[in-house]
Parts: structure tokens; sequence; C-alpha cells
């Protein structure tokens, strides 16, 4: 299986100008938008929102995985963003992030390919090595790189 | 100890998959025999054989909602948390089941 179909280097920002967790949603969803990803920003971010109502997604380690599974979602894809400060995130750590990855799920994913990627995508996330070349890589092709 | 267990979160799409992979490395890391199954929004993955759970010492179940095929594991000493206490701190979990099934 191949990364490259979840993930593309125009969906990833290393050096996101947000200041909280609200502004760091709507960025990332911006780049879904562009890369035609969404059919409805407003109706995925609610998504989003409803399983942050869930609990958790800060994972730790100044990471956190929102992610929606949306009707507004065209095509299951990952957006990553790494902001140039860290800000405020229901964290397991209760500490702030700097390196959100957004998820955003189909909500009928006739095949499940793309759902299955996801997991290993975040099962990559165990790696203490993985989480520390997400905060040190400074070109998104080596953000790629690690998850390849 | 031979370890056998269960992720699984609530929409399984991440956490789910994250929590297995770190009860895996961690296991490993302390010298633990250890399979998980995932049961995720995908259905189940790597789904424990008979050998497997008849081996085990101990069963962790790491979910945040009900799992299926718990008969499975009638008359095992299971364990139940939640998938944040297998991201947050695998090995320190691992090493408190281990002192309470010596003590």
């Amino acid at each position: 299986m191949d990364l490259l179909t979840v993930i593309d280097e125009s969906r990833i920002d290393l050096e996101l100008d947000v200041v909280d967790k609200a502004e760091a949603i709507n960025a990332l969803a911006d780049m879904l938008v562009k890369s035609g990803v969404l059919s409805s920003k407003e109706g995925f971010i609610q998504d989003v929102y409803l399983r942050e109502a869930e609990g958790q997604t800060g994972i730790g380690g100044g990471i956190a995985i929102p992610h929606g599974k949306s009707k507004s979602v065209l095509k299951t894809s990952l957006a990553i963003g790494r902001t140039k400060r860290p800000i405020f995130w229901e964290s397991l750590d209760g500490k702030p992030v700097q390196c959100i990855i957004l998820f955003a799920v189909r909500e009928v994913d006739s095949t499940t390919v793309h759902i299955k990627l996801l997991g290993e995508f975040a099962g990559k996330l165990a790696d203490e090595q993985v989480v520390e070349k997400l905060f040190t890589s400074t070109q998104t092709n080596e953000i790629i790189d690690i998850f390849s | 100890m031979n370890i056998v267990g269960i992720a699984a979160c609530t929409s399984g799409i991440a956490h789910t998959y994250i929590a297995k992979e770190k009860l895996l490395k961690a296991g490993k890391e302390l010298n633990h025999t250890i399979h998980i199954e995932t049961q995720g929004t995908i259905g189940t993955e790597d789904e424990l054989s008979a050998k497997d759970i008849a081996e085990a010492d101990i069963v962790i179940i790491a979910a945040d909602i009900k799992v299926g095929g718990r008969e499975r594991f009638q008359g095992k000493r299971i364990v139940e948390i939640s998938t944040h206490i297998a991201i947050k701190s695998p090995k320190a979990l691992l090493n408190k089941i281990q002192a309470e099934l010596k003590g």
C-alpha cells in the first residue's frame, strides 16, 4: 500500500502560524479544501469537533491527532501541521502540542484500504524516532519519508 | 509473561493502532511475548489465535468501547484499561501487571 494516497506535500505545513486549537484545525482544513478533499469545510470541522467531544486527541509528546469521519470528506486523507509555537490541546500528558495530524475520513469508504493506511500511519506514532523526526524535519518531503 | 490483548477505541481509526504498537513495543523491550488484536472501524485485524490465548498469563483489554469475543478469555486473568493508559504508559502498565502476577 502506498502512503502517498493519503498524504501529500501540499497538505503539510511546518510553519503553521496559529495561536490556538480552533485556528489550527481551521488552517489544516483549509489545506484539505485546497487539495479538493472536502465538499464542505464547515461540515467537516463540525464532525471533527464531535470527535473531540468524545475524548482527548492529544496523544502526548506534543502531538495531536484530531480526526473527523464525515460526509463532507470526498477522499480519505491527512493534513499535517507543525505550529510555530506550542498551543493548548486536551492531551494525555496534559501538555501543549506543536504537531497536529488531522485525519479526514470518508463516512462511507467503499474500500477500507485508506482507513487501513491511516491506522498504520497512527501506529507509527508509537515509535519515538518517528516522533523525533516529526519535530526536527525542516522539509515537507522529509515528513513523507518518515512514514514511507 | 505471555500476553494477549485487544485494542479498540471510540472511532476505531487512530488510537486503536497507536495503543497496539505501544503495547507491542513495550512488551518486546521488557522481553514479554505479546500479541495484540485490533478491533477498529475496518473490523478485526491480527486476530488472536487459540494457541496464543491458551498460553497467555494475562489478557489486556485496552478499549474505550465494548469489545467482541470476550468469551475466548474464559478462565483467564483480564486487565481492563482505556487506550489512553496503553498509549501513555505502556511499560509501567506491564511492570505493574507483572508485579501483581508474582504477588
